[in-house]
């Protein structure tokens, strides 16, 4: 028992002062710069929709690159995330994108997705999306979570591809390969299968649970 | 943990910082100085957030809200169920959520407090003993002023949501087509600054789809309003604002010189310069000032609002009294339901932080809030908030928040509204839980 408190006593010191040689002076801690998102995003990040994103458990590297895409006008469309994410310098983009990405993903909004155009989705998503949004869906280790995301939010981001307004050749961080790779299933998934086979694709991964 | 637990935990965290050979500064330890007990006036928005962020931040805090109704009724969103896209048991938040967690909710009105024997005295006979006392009061209204509107039976305010909401709805629904709604729209400062603007667009929405003959009439108090550029737009758009057919009407106070009176037997205004007229539905929204406990305690200024210490909310008046929400002076945060919630966590924070022994931490502060001008037409503003202690304000960061542009795209107008329904359901699972 004194054993275990010790431990714990001297791992919290130290954790105390790794915080405050990484922290800048006077910056917020990252659960107080994290909670103001939950008015619009839900507690912890999970949404309870129908539209606001889950921010939840996705990797903390999609999230900073995204806060940073809504602050400096490139290659993201939005409503109202430009005008708040120009509020944040990149240490506290990092705090937030780290503090949300170590939360579950909750998958707990009633989203009225249509069975049969679920399960037709299902067999396009395995043959087009699977290799990089893995476990249908489910993955967040190197893109972003699909599964049990709101189903208004992926449509819109897919319009968003289709238009360019959401640019894949404008994103910095991706390959050339996967920039390719990318446009490819996009333009496959529209010409082969039409706005049904889109409109399936989002209604399976929304209807993930 | 007593304050002989306390010390004794000290005693023995020592020893072991030396036996280990690392300093152990003693505001680092958590929970070191125990639970502490906190009250709560009030179950609205900045009450109810403080109170489940205090007990997310230390599960042993023991927290009681004294609120005197069962249930409460969001003012945002109401404005859907005046002019018909809502019903009102969808702007009903319960306490549950928050019982779930361990708070107490106590169903009784606060009467006094006492804060240097620190103490809340309660209308049904309660005393409740606290190290801290969070009041979270809202509004209350100045009506005063025109004698004849009477007790809100027949001209509402419904700037307090729940039966006065219903009743304007009643009124817009018995109203014959061609009739004239009246909105008095009140001087600032008030809870909602875009609030009277949305309930003239979602009223002229219902008259224009089933009483397309009659039209609303904005009697303000002032001369220019929030997001005017982006109402008057929609008007423009919606509504044929400016044309003679036009469903909404505004009157600045520059225009009419003043309401004289406003009379509920004749269901009359009377401005300097319009004369006396008759109007079939009239919605006066009056003049505020804080909630009125705030007043009894001795909380406010002149001016009938609160001033706080913008890092804690801590009253400037008395000690381990903390004002937030409506109720505060938050320069520069509007009266908001997100700015009540965003300053319920700097609140919660702080608190939690002086019972740990820590310092109380870097605030920060966002607004955002939605207006809904008609289906599929929406717009927001928002703003990202530091303290800048040398003013004393709460300071929007430069560069950062701002309106919908004027000239955004149907389909991003369109997605406004998606967000506006998101946030409604978010922010009130994040507040009452």
């Amino acid at each position: 028992m004194r054993k275990s408190l010790m431990y714990t006593l001297a791992a919290g010191a130290l954790f105390g002062l790794i915080g405050v040689s990484s922290a800048q002076a006077g910056e917020a801690e990252a659960s107080m710069l994290a909670n103001t998102c939950n008015g619009c995003h839900g507690p912890d990040g999970v949404s309870q929709g129908p539209a606001a994103p889950t921010i939840a458990g996705m990797n903390k590297f999609y999230l900073t690159e995204s806060l940073k895409a809504y602050r400096d006008g490139k290659n993201r469309p939005s409503t109202i995330m430009a005008r708040i994410a120009k509020g944040y310098s990149d240490s506290e983009i990092e705090k937030i994108a780290g503090y949300f990405s170590a939360k579950p993903f909750g998958r707990v909004a009633m989203q009225n997705t249509d069975v049969a155009k679920a399960m037709k989705g299902k067999a396009l998503v395995k043959d087009l999306c699977e290799s990089c949004h893995e476990k249908e869906g489910f993955a967040a280790e190197d893109y972003p979570v699909l599964a049990g995301q709101m189903l208004p939010y992926l449509r819109n981001n897919l319009a968003d591809f289709k238009s360019g307004l959401r640019s894949i050749d404008a994103n910095p961080n991706m390959s050339d390969k996967e920039k390719r790779k990318k446009k490819r299933t996009l333009a496959e998934l529209r010409d082969k299968h039409g706005a049904d086979g889109v409109e399936a694709v989002l209604q399976f991964y929304a209807s993930r649970k | 943990m007593s304050n002989m637990n306390r010390r004794n935990f000290l005693k023995t965290t020592g020893g072991v910082a030396l036996a280990t050979g690392v300093t152990l500064a003693a505001p680092s330890l958590s929970n070191a100085a125990g639970a502490g007990k906190i009250v709560i006036v009030g179950g609205g928005v900045a009450g109810a957030t403080t109170a489940r962020y205090l007990k997310l931040g230390n599960k042993d805090l023991d927290v009681t809200i004294v609120e005197p109704n069962a249930s409460y009724h969001t003012c945002f969103m109401s404005n859907e169920v005046i002019g018909g896209g809502r019903k009102l048991s969808q702007i009903e938040q319960t306490y549950d959520g928050l019982q779930k967690i361990g708070i107490k909710v106590l169903k009784d009105s606060v009467t006094s407090i006492d804060a240097a024997k620190k103490t809340v005295m309660t209308k049904g006979g309660s005393k409740l003993g606290y190290d801290h006392c969070v009041v979270a009061p809202g509004i209350s209204f100045l009506s005063d002023e025109f004698a004849n509107v009477g007790s809100f039976g027949k001209i509402t305010h419904a700037w307090k949501a729940g039966p006065q909401t219903a009743l304007l709805r009643r009124q817009l629904e018995a109203m014959h087509d061609g009739g004239t709604v009246a909105i008095v729209a009140p001087p600032n400062p008030f809870r909602c600054p875009p609030g009277p603007y949305e309930r003239a667009s979602l009223i002229a929405e219902y008259l224009q789809n089933n009483k397309p003959k009659s039209k609303v009439v904005i009697i303000d108090r002032k001369d220019k309003f929030s997001k005017q550029g982006l109402f008057t737009g929609a008007w423009k758009n919606l509504y044929g604002y400016g044309t003679d057919n036009s469903m909404i009407e505004w009157r600045s106070a520059a225009s009419t010189g003043g309401i004289e009176s406003i009379s509920a037997p004749d269901m009359t205004i009377e401005t300097l310069s319009g004369g006396t007229e008759k109007f079939d539905v009239i919605n006066y929204i009056p003049r505020q000032t804080s909630g009125s406990i705030a007043k009894t305690v001795g909380l406010t200024n002149a001016k009938g609002w609160c001033d706080v210490d913008k890092t804690t909310f801590e009253s400037k008046v008395h000690k381990g009294i903390y004002v937030l929400g409506d109720a505060s002076v938050a320069t520069k945060m509007p009266k908001s339901g997100y700015s009540a919630n965003s300053q319920g966590k700097v609140c919660a924070a702080a608190i939690v932080n002086m019972i740990a022994g820590k310092p109380v931490g870097t605030p920060s502060y966002v607004n955002t809030c939605y207006s809904i001008a008609g289906k599929d037409y929406g717009f927001s503003v928002a703003a990202v908030y530091r303290n800048n202690a040398d003013k004393d304000i709460i300071a929007g960061v430069k560069g950062a928040g701002g309106l919908t542009p004027g000239d955004a795209s149907s389909e991003m107008r369109r997605r406004e509204v998606e967000f506006a329904y998101s946030w409604y359901n978010n922010i009130t699972k994040d507040t009452w839980g």
